[in-house]
């Protein structure tokens, strides 16, 4: 068995995603429709989807691999690589760039070292964009696991860095 | 008009030109192209009219000054990205971003930003290739692999501008349907990479025929130039094959085009070699042989097999000239069988093996022949075409001719039939002839030719005739239009089948006749 093969076959997916993923199964009238939610599964346990855990969920819903791969990569919210620990995903649209998410990412790359799509090398943070987080109103802002932070000020953002361990 | 039929569909079907990407009569709706945009009267805004019904009383305009200048707006954006490498793009002739450029474009362009650059000739799969920055996503593809190859090999990644067609790595596009891809894309995306760089389309003179890699008789159009067959494409026929073909069937022409094609007629010397003979002498010599060995022998030490690529009209003059005119039933029509699947291919591996049946042409079996020629019962052995072969395998038709006195073989190409001959016969493939052939179901369908056979090589049918003729039968030349009439005047079943009813898609004989259940 080559190296390649012996990757594909060892599964990448812990037995308890595949038991949410197969709880998932019986809420749709087709396999394929619990797609979303078993890919976000996959996620939060990995922070992630790697191919071979693709190739897993295709299995698993009935599905060629390619169309998990279709759905992983029209949504920017599903990571096709990995990110750091603290994955800090920027809103760029229309409020956050009028009040200057423009320079936040800026700053934040500026410290990090890192440009934004990189990971910092000690794996600790990474940077990411976004499209419309829904939060308008307290724009600027950016999303942290799964947790908002608002209202954004240079100062504020150095303060949630020097937080984060 | 149907209910469900879309406004697309009906205008298209009246004759109505409306340009059109991402439609394709045989997929399902996609509504990715916005090309065929048109007016409906009290409708807010343009509709696209492959996803829009037709209904009783609706108005609808095709060619307001609204919907052409959507088109161009359309055309542009599809331009915006678009390499435009006609020079150098195997699809440039029959591309519809050209024609819709040429019929509905602006004219002109007003980009200055650099052209998108992506992958260019990318092997997607074996026998299709990729070019990214020709593709304009219309999804054609990804719907074929989904709906009708049932492979789904095919997907869109990524999303709005960054998105582009693309295999799962490592899971190529690879079916045996897959070459109709490269048919349905409208631009120069996906490619035969069989035809690919080879020859600018407008050379092909293309002609309508049937292919012949097993018994469903797929319509195609037969690309000639200059004697070769460049390349076979599916012609649409809704009761044989839609629009769609196998990668086998098509891909299979390369005998055609083989160097090695038999020319003229040779007979054997004394000192084993060949020498050329012209064809009215080899008729007349297989003539003679066939006199001398009845007279000696008796009628059934003549022994035939034919080759079930052999036309109606040629298999009818055979049944003629073998059972009537030379008196034997030792006529066997071996037809090779091997894999069907369950969509287009049939297990009988050539196009006309249910034309022969119909015609009630085998007196034999191919088991009978070559136990009698084993035997030594047959003195001459007149084989047209090289299908015994794969059906009784090398070995024992060598057995089989080796008990032969004289071996006649018709045929295109030189095999263990040849080497044990003592006439070789140049023969002609169908992509050099014109007649019928009768599919799996019952439907006749002609085909013509497309290109000259080479060495001069008579047709099947015209030896056919001659061997009658100089048996003192009436002397004609073969004409393949008035043997169908005689058929259709001999034979009840094909009492419709003429040549003017065979010429659009076929005519339904026997089961294919009956109403579907």
């Amino acid at each position: 068995m080559s190296a390649a093969e012996a990757r594909v076959l060892a599964p990448v997916l812990p037995p308890e995603v595949v038991a949410a993923i197969e709880a998932e199964i019986p809420n749709y009238p087709v396999k394929k429709g619990a797609m979303m939610n078993s890919l976000h599964h996959v996620q939060k346990a990995l922070g992630w989807i790697p191919r071979d855990a693709m190739v897993e969920v295709a299995a698993l819903l009935e599905v060629r691999p390619i169309e998990v791969l279709e759905v992983v990569t029209f949504y920017p919210m599903f990571r096709d690589r990995p990110v750091g620990r603290h994955h800090l995903e920027f809103c760029r649209n229309l409020s956050c760039a009028l009040l200057g998410s423009r320079q936040l990412i800026r700053h934040c790359e500026k410290r990090l070292g890192i440009r934004s799509g990189e990971t910092t090398s000690d794996g600790k943070f990474s940077i990411g964009e976004a499209e419309c987080l829904g939060s308008c109103g307290t724009a600027p802002m950016l999303m942290l696991e799964d947790h908002f932070h608002e209202n954004l000020t240079v100062e504020k953002l150095d303060q949630l860095l020097d937080s984060l361990d | 008009m149907p209910k469900g039929t879309t406004v697309l569909s009906a205008a298209l079907d009246a004759g109505i030109h409306v340009p059109h990407y991402c439609f394709h009569p045989k997929l399902s709706i996609d509504g990715s192209c916005r090309m065929c945009l048109v007016h409906v009267e009290k409708a807010p805004k343009l509709q696209i009219s492959c996803n829009t019904a037709a209904t009783d009383g609706m108005v609808v305009k095709t060619d307001t000054p609204a919907v052409l200048e959507a088109r161009k707006g359309v055309m542009e954006l599809l331009l915006v990205n678009h390499p435009l490498d006609c020079p150098i793009c195997d699809q440039a002739g029959e591309c519809k971003l050209q024609e819709f450029a040429f019929q509905h474009g602006r004219g002109y362009g007003r980009t200055e930003d650099v052209r998108r650059k992506a992958p260019k000739r990318t092997e997607i799969g074996p026998r299709v290739v990729f070019d990214q920055e020709r593709c304009i996503l219309c999804r054609r593809c990804v719907r074929f692999t989904a709906e009708i190859s049932g492979t789904r090999e095919l997907a869109v990644l990524n999303m709005g501008d960054r998105s582009f067609i693309s295999t799962y790595p490592g899971q190529p596009l690879d079916n045996p349907y897959s070459i109709n891809t490269a048919d349905i894309c409208p631009v120069g995306a996906l490619l035969s990479t069989e035809f690919h760089h080879k020859l600018r389309v407008w050379f092909l003179n293309e002609t309508p025929g049937v292919c012949t890699s097993c018994s469903r008789g797929c319509n195609v159009n037969v690309g000639g130039y200059k004697d070769r067959v460049w390349r076979l494409t599916p012609r649409r026929n809704d009761a044989v094959n839609d629009t769609w073909m196998c990668d086998h069937g098509r891909l299979n022409i390369d005998y055609v085009n083989d160097e090695r094609r038999a020319r003229g007629a040779a007979l054997r010397t004394a000192t084993d070699g060949f020498e050329e003979l012209p064809f009215a002498l080899a008729i007349r010599r297989l003539a003679d042989w066939v006199a001398e060995v009845k007279a000696q022998h008796g009628p059934q030490s003549v022994a035939v097999v034919a080759s079930p690529q052999l036309t109606n009209e040629e298999a009818f003059l055979l049944r003629r000239l073998v059972r009537d005119v030379w008196g034997t039933s030792m006529l066997a029509v071996p037809v090779p069988m091997g894999e069907g699947d369950d969509f287009l291919v049939r297990p009988e591996k050539a196009a006309n093996g249910r034309g022969f049946a119909d015609l009630d042409v085998p007196g034999a079996s191919l088991d009978q022949v070559l136990d009698e020629c084993t035997a030594g019962r047959v003195k001459l052995l007149y084989v047209i075409g090289s299908e015994m072969l794969s059906v009784a395998g090398e070995a024992r038709v060598r057995r089989a001719l080796s008990g032969v006195e004289r071996v006649v073989n018709h045929d295109i190409l030189p095999t263990t039939i040849s080497d044990h001959a003592s006439l070789v016969i140049g023969g002609c493939t169908w992509a050099e002839k014109s007649g019928t052939y009768t599919n799996f179901e019952g439907r006749v369908q002609a085909i013509r030719a497309a290109i000259s056979p080479p060495g001069g090589n008579l047709t099947e049918g015209e030896v056919f005739a001659r061997l009658i003729a100089s048996h003192g039968g009436a002397s004609e030349h073969f004409d393949a239009d008035r043997v169908l009439r005689a058929i259709a005047a001999s034979v009840p079943a094909y009492g419709s089948v003429t040549p003017e009813a065979v010429q659009p898609g076929g005519v339904a004989t026997g089961d294919a006749a009956q109403p579907a259940a």
